[in-house]
């Protein structure tokens, strides 16, 4: 028989929720799935309740469903903190990473170095990189027939080159750094372990080389940048790098399957696009909206209340972008997806000093992706006999995504 | 019309820019600069939507 999962003492059952971030059957891979609106369903439910097992590593957390409690959660570094050591404990070492995992005003340091080479202005310098890489890819499975699973063969090689370009890390060991991310964000203990292994040993060697030899890259600027009027240790230089380099391999190509797994079984939709390919900047913000990835957890830092329960100094805290998203009270319709909708205040990049260094990259990396893809491909469908599958978890996302315009 | 603009709850996002650049400045952080901003006459729907788009709830809309 199946043990009954731990509640804290401090949790009323009443607090306590069924909904589980791995486990709930939504949240587990599943043909054809839909885990976002398995997620969106807890807006029916109260606005914050206790989990057990919702983390990846088996701990138990409150759930915070709406959208002005995750805000109030998110924007207070001080009652919530970031401080968690995910990485490196992989490695039975102890450090940040950063600046995700440390607290404002420590945050605000490292952030403030690193904004202006990912600010919207920034980005735009990349465009042409990321248009050519993308019409490549389309053109390459083009030539090689009227089918492919995209996920391998056209976001995870966009995003990650993108990413790797950045920063300045040639791309001829692309998919064995995909196999890393893979291994770091989807699989158990002795994969991730070992993964971070990898990851650790391949950025310090590439630190090393840009001491010897600087280029015009995001690991140069690393190893010459300056905090508070110094030049960063090698352990910060470390921690910033494995952020950045885990950052960048999973949640654009992520997104972009996800909306081609929607667009793809929704040719009205695609039409739309096709009909009016100015609205795609917006539509990809409806899509981050509806289909986002991530859920940012924290750690409270005293006892408190938040919506009707009693949080305690030390419990985690979740914050899952898919519930807020999916808010009646943020977004009216919120299960509608509407590529001109207004107002679209989405969190899909989170709240508050954490919100995603990347963002601007991202969005830019989606916008370029399905333009270039509806610029080149006829409609499209998901191949007869082949069913992609849907997954929750600590990465949303979809996998086997073949789609066919034969 | 004015916008007012609480730049401790700014994350960058820069949501009010990509719709109104017009109206909003960004920093060389990307986030949008202190002070109130002054909306000019015909722009005022403008101003109420990027003011709606910001997640953080930073920017509302006054009187000057």
């Amino acid at each position: 028989m199946a043990s009954q999962p731990k509640v804290p003492d401090h949790v009323p059952a009443h607090c306590v929720g069924a909904f589980n971030l791995y486990k709930s059957p939504e949240m587990r891979p599943t043909p054809f799935g839909d885990p976002f609106a398995a997620v969106a369903k807890l807006l029916d439910g109260p606005s914050v309740f206790y989990s057990p097992e919702t983390t990846r590593d088996g701990q138990g957390a409150w759930i915070v469903t709406t959208a002005e409690e995750q805000r109030n959660v998110l924007q207070d570094g001080a009652s919530y903190s970031s401080f968690r050591r995910i990485f490196s404990s992989a490695i039975g070492e102890d450090w940040p990473v950063i600046p995700l995992e440390l607290d404002p005003p420590e945050h605000g340091k490292y952030r403030s170095m690193l904004n202006p080479l990912l600010s919207p202005k920034r980005v735009a310098a990349l465009e042409p990189f990321v248009t050519a890489k993308a019409v490549e890819l389309i053109e390459g499975l083009k030539a090689r027939g009227t089918s492919a699973e995209v996920m391998t063969e056209f976001a995870f090689p966009l995003a990650v080159s993108v990413f790797l370009a950045f920063l300045g890390i040639p791309d001829d060991r692309l998919m064995e750094f995909v196999g890393w991310a893979n291994e770091l964000l989807h699989m158990g203990p002795a994969e991730r372990t070992a993964a971070a292994h990898k990851v650790l040993n391949f950025l310090e060697g590439m630190i090393a080389q840009r001491k010897e030899e600087p280029a015009e890259d995001f690991m140069t600027f690393l190893v010459q940048a300056q905090v508070e009027g110094r030049p960063l240790t090698d352990q910060e230089i470390r921690s910033i790098a494995v952020l950045l380099f885990i950052g960048g391999l999973d949640t654009v190509a992520t997104a972009i399957g996800l909306d081609l797994y929607f667009l793809a079984r929704n040719p009205d939709r695609q039409q739309e696009l096709r009909d009016n390919p100015a609205i795609m900047p917006s539509a990809v913000e409806e899509m981050l909206r509806a289909f986002p990835s991530v859920t940012p957890i924290r750690t409270a830092t005293r006892d408190m209340d938040l919506g009707g329960c009693p949080i305690k100094k030390g419990d985690l805290v979740s914050c899952p972008s898919m519930a807020s998203s999916r808010d009646p009270a943020e977004f009216p319709d919120p299960n509608t997806i509407d590529f001109n909708r207004e107002d679209n205040r989405h969190t899909a990049f989170s709240y508050g000093p954490h919100r995603c260094l990347g963002s601007h990259l991202a969005r830019r990396e989606i916008i370029i992706a399905l333009n270039e893809w509806f610029a080149r491909i006829p409609p499209f469908r998901i191949k007869e006999g082949t069913a992609p599958v849907t997954f929750g978890g600590f990465v949303f996302g979809v996998e086997n995504l073949v789609l066919d315009w034969s | 019309m004015i916008i007012k603009v609480d730049r401790e709850k700014c994350a960058g996002h820069a949501r009010c820019w990509a719709l109104a650049p017009e109206l909003f400045e960004l920093d060389d952080e990307g986030y949008v600069l202190p002070g109130d901003i002054l909306v000019p006459p015909g722009q005022e729907a403008l101003a109420g939507r990027a003011t709606r788009a910001c997640p953080e709830r930073a920017l509302s809309i006054g009187e000057d």
